[in-house]
């Protein structure tokens, strides 16, 4: 057996498989069933270690060769597949609560398994290529057949195409600047033109204006995949950029920019997020702004990094999952999705409106909330390195909480007399009812996530050893 | 351990009525079950002072090297008060339940023990990460409570502000745990940085309503005797707590007489309108700020101490008198022990309260003071609107007292060996003009028009405590609100991908000069 085969090829082909030859009732529970157990598999069978059961010996190798590339996984590799493909689970088990589209789930598998790719290419380079072919199948699911794509859905594509040639062209140059590290001209120009690779790709301030855009004219549930999965590997991909120049890790210009891009995301994001009145908008910007934490996180230049980082990620997908299923199911009864619409939801969808602004709360760093530990971690280790950046998050911050408090005001301003009724289905409560326990657990015992990261470090030969 | 014998005592206890209630929903001895849970952990309590101090120390977070401080919890005297005020209030709620109307609701009892669970794990908090762990959950449930027991948008809206307020208040405490990091400290009560003290009062303050004045309780929930006493009361504790974690070297700043001042305003304030409150339920949003002022105000004279016993008294001379449903002559005046409690008279609950310098602001202080005595002798006294226990079963008669006594009994016997700071003679002069000025107002009041109740006061609940202060926010707020929705405008608009090129040149252009 082999590793790339049963996490890329296996999940890339269910997908295609589901997307053609299964009704799209089954296809939630079959696209999640096999999600859980690529999961799974990668937290029960190490790679390329022989495990014996019996009298049979398993091993799995890590690589293999396709077109003259490498695609390799390795032993530390197990618990960051088991991570995605476990979060991927839960985002198609909520399909069928969410009422998307017949497609989400085949191509979310095709998606995921072109991302699982993205961090097993050698060279790695080529990351950027699977990135935007990930990116590209995106767009069947943002924009409806036989249906003119929206400006956002554009813009998205736009941005996403620009980041490769930005991104190819880096490592060209890189490659220069590391056999002469001496020639500063190159060095700046190779660090902008990465720069601006990962500003399309992660979308920099201004370049994010595409999420809420999106979140408007698109289903939310696909859009909350989209901002979960794509920042998520581009931030893994930045990391093995980090991790393989030199220069880069230890330049403290750069460093700097990366903080003060992280900073204008995080501030930016917060203070829009504060002012709109559409619940999906908000939900960008709270995305944004957690990218924002991810930017200052790579640019801590610290040996927590890779940890405080992945602490981050995790949450996030469940954060996003919980959000974007709870706006699905309120925008099926208030499609604008617009305050003057949704105004004393509270009462008629309790279990959705309740799990949307514990997901919002969440992603303000709300303590006893799953956003609240890797927020704790990265303020405090940004307040070491200047206070200054640790005040301008936690305006950031306060920005997304007034945007959750404004939120939850409309919510709960129901008529005189509105009685308290349940209309989510059980499929439905018991989805949010799971996404809420699991935000609970992870921001009281951020400590279950430490099986999974404690061995991430190791897939970063410099960074955090 | 203790601490965990005695919280899982009111949370196993909660979760057992709430699996009754469901599975008998007309079970008998659902009432039984909650006083037993709650007598349990009262018990409990009283045996810390066997093992004090101690800890108790949850499964750290990790990474280690990532989260350096624990989930701590920290039994000592100064935690043990609070707690034996918190778990009496928590029995005497339950006992007096028979009382009221909602006697066969399991749920709200069930609510009112895992309240006190919530409130005996705030008390002993160790370290500010901990507390805003407990305070979080306090305010979660506070919320809950909240939304579904008021009605129409403006009640709910109160609720919403009044949760503003307190996440903002954790909040201030959030950032004081980064300013002490910036400066290399750890965030621990022991260790706390010179520079954050004020922050932790104003957290505090916040989350009172004292600083800046505002009241951040709505009173149209129906929840007001019972579970509502208890909600208030143990919030509000959750909340002092930290003011007694203070330590008086971290108070000394230029800022401190300003918020003195202020604290001084809010007692007062507090303290006239407890005094012209027509009923307790009514006054009790001024009573809570009133305390926590004079809370605030012995904090920042230097006697943390203090802290714990206005603390105290809140729990325990308020408990007694919100939750005195029925009218029977002897409780009422056993609830007059409590204005003996309030005076700082030697040995009394509150002796230890004015040790520190309070400079400038003592007549103040004294004047707010015996308006909180007043007030309460007038509201202790006053039977209308009680409900006569002739009505209920026999042995009603004797559960009903012996809830209300309880809360007295603790008061004297808090004051007498509570903690290190008691059994004091304390200010005794200051104390002595205090019960004299307030002799002098109880005997006034029946003579004074200008004393007599008031329905309309000049602070609303949450919403206009601050008109100038909210006015510029708001101000501000929506000055922010044109400025994003320009920008997003021209950067969503038709011509949104060349201004959005344009400002990420501009961008680039501005980080590359930055670069040598």
């Amino acid at each position: 057996m082999n590793a790339p085969l049963i996490w890329i090829l296996t999940p890339f082909l269910s997908g295609f498989l589901i997307l053609f030859f299964l009704h799209r009732r089954f296809s939630p529970l079959i696209g999640g069933a096999i999600s859980m157990a690529l999961a799974l598999t990668a937290l029960i069978f190490p790679i390329d270690t022989a495990l014996l059961l019996g009298s049979i010996s398993i091993k799995i190798s890590s690589s293999v060769q396709f077109f003259g590339r490498s695609f390799s996984l390795n032993t530390a590799d197990g618990p960051l597949i088991a991570i995605i493909y476990g979060l991927a689970a839960l985002w198609f088990f909520g399909t069928e609560a969410s009422g998307s589209a017949n497609r989400f789930v085949s191509l979310g598998l095709m998606i995921v398994a072109l991302l699982t790719a993205s961090i097993a290419v050698e060279p790695f380079l080529f990351a950027a290529l699977l990135l935007v072919m990930a990116a590209m199948l995106v767009i069947p699911l943002l924009v409806p057949l036989y249906q003119k794509p929206g400006k956002g859905a554009i813009r998205f594509l736009i941005y996403q195409t620009i980041a490769m040639p930005f991104i190819l062209f880096s490592g060209w140059m890189l490659a220069g600047v590391e056999a002469s590290p001496g020639d500063l001209g190159s060095t700046i120009q190779a660090g902008t033109i990465l720069g601006l690779g990962f500003a399309f790709l992660l979308g920099i301030f201004p370049l994010y204006n595409w999420i809420p855009m999106l979140m408007e004219e698109a289903s939310p549930y696909v859009t909350g995949f989209l901002l979960w999965a794509l920042p998520t590997f581009t931030a893994i991909f930045a990391l093995g950029f980090l991790d393989r120049y030199t220069w880069l890790r230890t330049s403290p210009q750069l460093s700097y920019t990366i903080q003060f891009a992280g900073v204008i995301m995080v501030v930016s994001g917060g203070l829009f997020a504060s002012q709109q009145k559409h619940i999906g908008r908000i939900m960008g910007y709270a995305a944004i702004v957690e990218t924002g934490l991810f930017v200052l996180a790579l640019g801590l230049g610290s040996l927590e990094v890779v940890n405080i980082t992945f602490l981050l990620l995790i949450p996030r997908g469940l954060e996003l999952a919980v959000w974007a299923l709870a706006l699905s199911i309120i925008k099926r009864k208030a499609y604008t999705l617009r305050f003057n619409e949704v105004q004393g939801l509270a009462r008629s969808y309790p279990i959705a409106v309740g799990a949307l602004i514990l997901a919002h709360l969440s992603m303000t760093g709300f303590p006893l909330l799953a956003g609240f530990p890797p927020r704790l971690a990265l303020w405090q280790e940004l307040a070491r390195q200047s206070l200054a950046t640790a005040f301008w998050v936690f305006v950031g911050l306060l920005g997304l909480l007034i945007a959750a408090l404004r939120t939850m005001a409309v919510f709960v301003m129901a008529k005189e007399n509105k009685s308290w009724e349940w209309n989510e289905s059980w499929v439905q409560a018991a989805m949010l009812g799971v996404g809420v326990i699991g935000l609970f657990i992870l921001g009281m015992f951020p400590q279950v996530l430490q099986p999974f990261i404690i061995n991430l470090p190791a897939l970063f030969e410099h960074l955090g050893q | 351990m203790l601490i965990l014998i005695s919280c899982l005592l009111l949370f196993v206890t909660a979760l057992a009525l709430i699996v009754l209630q469901v599975l008998q929903p007309n079970a008998r001895y659902a009432w039984l079950v909650a006083v037993g849970g709650a007598s349990l952990a009262l018990v409990s309590v009283f045996t810390w002072f066997t093992q004090i101090p101690f800890n108790l120390t949850l499964p750290a977070w990790q990474p280690h090297t990532v989260f350096t401080i624990p989930i701590l919890f920290h039994a000592d005297r100064l935690a043990l008060p609070f707690s034996l005020s918190i778990t009496a209030l928590t029995l005497t709620v339950l006992l007096t339940a028979i009382t009221r109307s909602a006697i066969t609701n399991s749920f709200t009892w069930a609510g009112t023990l895992a309240l006190g669970g919530i409130g005996l794990l705030a008390v002993t908090a160790d370290n500010p990460l901990t507390l805003l762990l407990v305070w979080s959950a306090l305010d979660l449930t506070e919320l809950v409570t909240q939304l579904r027991s008021v009605n129409g948008p403006a009640n709910n809206e109160k609720v919403v502000i009044a949760f503003s307020s307190r996440a903002i208040g954790s909040g201030l405490l959030l950032w004081a745990n980064i300013l002490s990091t910036a400066r290399g400290n750890i965030f621990d009560f022991q260790s706390i940085a010179p520079d954050s003290g004020l922050f932790l009062i104003a957290a505090a303050g916040l989350r009172l309503g004292v600083l800046p004045l505002h009241l951040p309780y709505s009173s149209e929930s129906t929840l007001r005797r019972g579970f509502g006493t208890s909600l208030r009361l143990v919030s509000a504790v959750a909340s002092l707590v930290l003011l007694a974690h203070i330590p008086a070297g971290s108070l000394t700043s230029t800022l401190t007489p300003f918020l003195t001042g202020l604290a001084v305003v809010a007692a007062l304030y507090g303290g006239w309108m407890w005094l012209r409150a027509p009923d307790e339920l009514t006054g009790r949003p001024h009573w809570v700020i009133s305390l926590a002022a004079l809370s605030i105000i012995s904090a920042l004279s230097g006697n943390p101490l203090g802290v714990v016993a206005w603390g105290c008294a809140l729990v325990l001379i308020g408990g007694a008198l919100f939750l005195a449903a029925a009218q029977l002559v002897w409780v009422d005046y056993a609830l007059l022990v409590g204005v003996w409690s309030l005076s700082s008279l030697p040995f009394s609950l509150t002796a230890s309260a004015w040790l520190g310098n309070l400079g400038f602001f003592m007549p103040f202080v004294v004047v707010a003071q015996a308006l909180l005595m007043a007030g309460f002798a007038r509201q202790a006294l006053r039977s209308a609107g009680r409900i006569a226990l002739e009505s209920q079963p026999g042995w009603a008669n004797k559960i009903y007292p012996a809830g209300i006594i309880l809360l007295v009994f603790f008061q004297l016997l808090l004051g007498l060996m509570g903690w290190d700071g008691a059994l004091q003679v304390g200010a005794w002069l200051q104390a002595l003009i205090t019960s004299l000025i307030a002799f002098g107002l109880i005997w006034a009041t029946p003579r004074l028009r200008v004393l007599n109740p008031v329905r309309a006061h000049w602070v609303n609940a949450t919403t206009s405590g601050l008109g100038t202060v909210y006015g510029g926010f708001w101000v501000i707020y929506r000055l922010l609100g044109r400025i994003s929705n320009a920008i997003t405008v021209t950067l969503e608009g038709e011509g949104g991908v060349m201004w959005t090129l344009l400002i990420l040149i501009l961008f680039v252009s501005f980080l590359t000069q930055g670069t040598p």
